[in-house]
């Protein structure tokens, strides 16, 4: 495929600032999603994605720049909070891995709850990293920063494993929920964090919470122990001045749309969804906030450009009806070994389609 | 010896133990059932196996997730614990062999697990290799097992390449070698195309995959 692109006439910063005061766009944004791609890309290891903050920073730059994407760098995974509160992780390495690996949870069994302390927020694990990041991001003059917590059901996953708390929801529902205070509180003072070093107004706080698909949990557990939860956090989220939560909500997640729905995400928030949900449907479900999606990563990784095209058309074609705004982005992490042909499809798909002027 | 009658209502009670997630019951009824006389493997056949049966049903109509798929799991581990060194007939000779295991670079293993929780319930022999296996380790435990299928996992986008490269090693030392893989970035589509004989959506589909592979395989 030929890529020939127009040229963008909003620089990506000013184009952040259109999107969240509800403003017009010259094109539809798209968010590369990128975690170890912008590292592979530019010929680092995917482990420095995580552990070396300004080599991470300067490759999410030059990849969102070389593609024209709405990166803001950050550091995200589905483990945190594992090693925060005093798991072993793992770095990846070797040719297959893609994110750190939690080896060791630090909650066997639900004695081991009571002793638990609530992490450093300063030094716990890979916080440094993370605001190390940020601060970079806040010397560049970037209108926004972009802070991760995650919920708090992912979070409890990552401290004691899946398996347990699985089990806990049916058979120790008092240990399930102990541990969810204690992550929502931890995540509460996160965000305190964020916003005290960098101004709430700028932060765009990054909720991820893949554990909560129903490939995992019922609609109905989700209701008794993910909506409460995210609920109390989003509430102190937007209580400490934060404006914007991006939900990032992958996987099957159709039957828990209406309670998630019901979560403040502040004005505008910004909700990323995975492949298995489809766009109109988020649209109907969060009418006055920015969704975010959804071309199926496995298909960048696997697919050919002219696949990737269409799926990324009709995305676009979709999104782009929605009132409270839309951007482009793959439905999870950009696999990082993604061949770049399919990456530029997806911008193509966008010069193509998703101009509003 | 127990009247037929009274073998069916401990068998259905043991079977109703696994479908209700519970523990302790099945561990009654299971040593009930020895108590009394009942086959111990027809025991296993008609109450755990079915039973799992329905649960793997249960669960790709998602009317059970992982938190119930799990418990029922330990009540059909903690009866088969009782029933197991109790079965009299040597079924070793004709029950199928499956080698699994989450690729390298990925340690998501509660879909691998549970697959492999269906397929000890059918009365397949489980080579479970665990999480963040090496490409070669699948090859070495093939060449000694001789599974009937190989069944790879994988939940990353990244960690999946391993498995075109895994199915590459296995039949370059045996043309016929069965795989099935499965894991969320994985279609029929993408497991088609890296190799894979077979694919599952889901853990309550995998045994009928299974099942479908080697039927396909003996015409």
């Amino acid at each position: 495929m030929d890529v020939n692109l127009k040229k963008d006439r909003m620089a990506k910063n000013e184009r952040w600032v259109a999107l969240l005061n509800r403003r017009p766009l010259d094109r539809v944004p798209v968010c590369g999603f990128t975690g170890g791609f912008s590292l592979v890309h530019t010929g680092l290891s995917i482990a420095d994605f995580y552990n070396e903050p300004r080599k991470s920073y300067e490759s999410q730059m030059r990849v969102a720049e070389k593609f024209g994407f709405q990166e803001i760098p950050r550091i995200a995974y589905a483990g945190f909070g594992g090693w925060e509160f005093g798991g072993e992780i793992k770095w990846p390495s070797g040719a297959f891995a893609q994110a750190p690996m939690i080896l060791k949870y630090r909650v066997q069994k639900a004695d081991d709850i009571s002793g638990l302390s609530m992490p450093d927020i300063k030094t716990a694990g890979i916080i440094p990293n993370i605001m190390q990041i940020c601060r970079l991001v806040d010397e560049s003059g970037s209108p926004y920063i972009w802070g991760l917590i995650c919920g708090p059901f992912t979070i409890a996953g990552n401290i004691c494993g899946m398996n347990t708390l699985a089990r806990w929801l049916i058979r120790n529902p008092e240990a399930a929920h102990r541990l969810m205070t204690l992550a929502t509180e931890f995540m509460i003072d996160l965000a305190q964090y964020y916003a005290d070093s960098f101004g709430a107004p700028r932060v765009i706080l990054d909720i991820g919470d893949p554990s909560t698909s129903n490939q995992v949990i019922s609609p109905k557990q989700f209701e008794n122990f993910v909506l409460p939860y995210a609920t109390k956090l989003a509430d102190r989220v937007l209580g400490t001045g934060i404006k914007h939560i991006f939900l990032h909500a992958c996987g099957e997640q159709n039957a828990n749309l209406p309670s998630w729905s019901n979560v403040p995400l502040g004005d505008p928030g910004i909700v990323s969804v995975g492949h298995e949900v489809d766009l109109d449907i988020a649209s109907k479900y969060f009418p006055g906030h920015v969704i975010m999606g959804n071309i199926e990563p496995a298909l960048i990784q696997t697919g050919t450009p002219d696949r990737i095209y269409e799926a990324a058309r009709v995305c676009i074609i979709k999104g782009r009806k929605h009132l409270g705004g839309f951007i482009l982005s793959p439905g999870c992490e950009l696999p990082p070994l993604a061949p770049e042909p399919n990456v530029w499809a997806i911008m193509q798909a966008v010069s193509d389609y998703g101009w509003y002027e | 010896m127990p009247s037929v009658e009274r073998s069916q209502e401990l068998i259905k009670s043991l079977f109703e133990s696994v479908i209700n997630m519970d523990e302790d019951a099945a561990r009654v009824i299971s040593n009930a059932i020895l108590n009394e006389g009942v086959d111990a493997y027809s025991a296993i056949t008609r109450g755990l196996t079915a039973a799992m049966e329905k649960v793997g049903v249960l669960y790709a109509n998602h009317e059970y997730f992982v938190p119930e798929l799990l418990l029922c799991s330990d009540a059909l581990y903690a009866s088969l614990e009782i029933l197991k060194p109790h079965v009299k007939i040597d079924t070793s000779a004709f029950r199928k062999k499956i080698i699994l295991g989450t690729v390298e670079g990925d340690i998501h293993d509660i879909g691998k697990n549970l697959v492999k929780i269906m397929f000890e319930a059918a009365g397949w022999e489980v080579y479970d290799l665990g999480n963040d296996v090496r490409i070669s380790r699948f090859v070495e435990e093939q060449k000694r097992v001789k599974a009937d299928l190989v069944g790879l996992s994988a939940l990353m986008s990244t960690s999946m390449l391993a498995i075109p490269k895994i199915i590459e090693l296995l039949r370059a030392e045996d043309k016929g070698v069965m795989v099935m893989a499965g894991g969320a970035p994985l279609n029929r589509d993408i497991a088609a195309k890296y190799g894979a004989n077979g694919y599952a959506a889901n853990a309550g589909e995998a045994v009928q995959e299974a099942f479908r592979l080697l039927e396909a395989k003996s015409k």
